[in-house]
């Protein structure tokens, strides 16, 4: 699903933060994403986002070198993508009914063929009861969820998630990373960025530890 | 995911009401009220402009086709000459020239009403010798022989025939020039409402950033991103556009009603003659509404244009 080939990474005339990097990420598979603060770990994922080009070395998603890929086609790909921040970024002036459904609104879908959908997830995440709230009325945990929801309101094939619980206490971080588990049963590929221990030795999932721009994955 | 591993439908908690969707750039978000105002005086400046440019131009083609529509013989007194016989005989010649409707003279009474203006009231112009004139009405202003009347005329000593054809040329000169003058400061105003609707976009542009980015995340291509905020700047330059129009409008009412009212009647009507009357006419008033539309759709293209042009050096 997933191929990177000796993939290096530069910001404009500065140094390689990522270099060489071979892997390969199998579909429906799930990964933690780790290494210490400044390792590379959220430019990895906007490489995995393509909101970034390599500076060399080729990656292949789906099968299509995305290298050749023209604007229209990256969109493309990347609508097969979802992905979830350790801030939320959540839009404050929409609903949470509104935000999760932001996705399909940008597609043109109509609301009245996305309504049940959305309300469904909703319920599935425990926001039932506060889609209609804004999301600075909403705590820490709700607010990743409905960025949780938001990420899969698609249905999307590969599942991104950046320090997801870096801003909720341990408790809720093992829930939501339940809530992680649970998506990848259902056949989502998901690579989630972390550097808590307590989370990586409570999930016994592939590691990818990125070390010094290198990385190196450890089953 | 599966549809099994979701909540059954029925217990499901839908949406209490049913309200339509906030919009993806919150409306606080934009410069509105500034940007609204800015438009309303720039379609407010464009329309007084082009109303100003419309009421030169149906002055300048009313005077021009009124002073057509007549030639003037002028008879100077003449020692030895009769002027009441030379009065006739140039009536007789211009009457027998095709194209000509009719020719009359000019009673000493018609001339000293002429003069009053210049000369003042109750003038005796029979002690003057003032020159007579014959006024010669056309019926067809193209196929008429002007020269060969000049011609004729110019067998009566003292006679000449004026066609005002250098007021025409001098009128229609003015009055072009006047109309471009207009288009030119129309074309300035609307560059410079381009400018600001570029500023405004610009600036709304930095500060929803963070939706931006969300929407780019999320697959919005950069069509849909640029087509909500092109919706954004489109009900601003309607709303803006709608109100300065309206108020040019009303500006050109105010004036009639002022210049008809404030100027006594004799120097209104020769104010009316001159300049013509303050009335826009249905063609004004639609040429004034056709602007708000083309204000508004200017503003929104621009500020697609300007959205685009962001996000492709930023993307």
């Amino acid at each position: 699903m997933i191929e990177f080939t000796n993939v290096g990474l530069r910001y404009g005339h500065g140094p390689e933060i990522l270099r060489d990097m071979s892997f390969r990420i199998e579909p429906g598979s799930f990964h933690f994403l780790t290494g210490p603060s400044g390792s590379g770990k959220t430019s990895l994922l906007r490489l995995l986002l393509l909101s970034l080009k390599p500076s060399r070395g080729n990656v292949t998603m789906f099968g299509r070198d995305v290298g050749v890929l023209d604007q229209d086609a990256l969109l493309e790909m990347r609508r097969h993508i979802g992905i979830v921040f350790q801030e939320f970024r959540l839009l404050d002036h929409l609903t949470t009914f509104e935000n999760v459904a932001l996705p399909l609104r940008v597609l043109g879908q109509p609301e009245s063929q996305y309504r049940d959908n959305v309300t469904e997830l909703l319920e599935w995440v425990g926001l039932g009861e506060r889609m209609e709230a804004h999301p600075p009325l909403l705590s820490g945990g709700e607010k990743q969820r409905a960025a949780i929801a938001r990420a899969v309101i698609g249905r999307p094939d590969i599942l991104l998630a950046d320090e997801p619980t870096g801003n909720v206490d341990p408790d809720l971080s093992h829930k939501l990373v339940r809530l992680f588990v649970e998506l990848n049963r259902m056949g989502t590929t998901i690579i989630l960025a972390t550097h808590e221990l307590p989370l990586l030795d409570a999930f016994h999932f592939p590691r990818m530890q990125l070390d010094d721009g290198r990385v190196v994955i450890n089953d | 995911m599966t549809d099994a591993t979701l909540a059954p439908a029925n217990q499901v908690v839908k949406p209490q009401v049913q309200k339509r969707a906030a919009p993806i750039v919150p409306e606080r978000s934009v410069a509105g009220r500034t940007l609204v105002l800015l438009i309303a005086i720039m379609t407010f400046l464009s329309g007084v402009t082009l109303g100003g440019v419309v009421l030169v131009q149906k002055s300048a083609v009313a005077w021009s086709a009124d002073v057509g529509r007549e030639v003037t013989i002028q008879l100077r007194p003449v020692e030895g000459e009769v002027m009441d016989s030379n009065i006739r005989t140039a009536i007789a010649l211009a009457e027998a020239t095709p194209g000509v409707a009719r020719a009359y003279a000019l009673t000493i009474e018609d001339s000293q009403k002429l003069l009053e203006p210049w000369l003042g009231a109750g003038l005796d112009l029979s002690a003057l010798d003032i020159p007579r004139l014959v006024v010669v009405e056309l019926s067809d202003t193209r196929d008429v022989d002007l020269s060969l009347l000049a011609r004729d005329i110019a067998t009566i000593k003292g006679a000449t025939l004026d066609t005002h054809a250098a007021w025409r040329q001098q009128l229609n000169t003015m009055a072009g020039t006047i109309v471009f003058s207009g288009l030119m400061v129309l074309a300035l105003i609307v560059l410079a409402t381009v400018l600001a609707v570029v500023f405004a976009t610009r600036g709304t542009m930095a500060s929803n950033r963070e939706i931006v980015d969300v929407l780019h995340f999320i697959g919005a291509s950069n069509s849909f991103i640029a087509g909500e905020f092109q919706g954004r700047f489109l009900s601003l330059g309607l709303r803006g556009g709608m109100i300065g129009g309206l108020g040019a409008v009303l500006f050109f009412f105010a004036v009639a009603g002022a210049a008809g009212s404030i100027v006594p009647g004799e120097a209104s009507s020769q104010l009316g003659f001159f300049f013509g009357r303050f009335s826009l006419g249905i063609d004004g008033i639609l040429g004034i509404a056709a602007v708000v539309p083309v204000i508004a759709a200017m503003t929104a293209i621009t500020s697609r244009l300007t959205v685009r042009r962001f996000l492709s050096q930023t993307s």
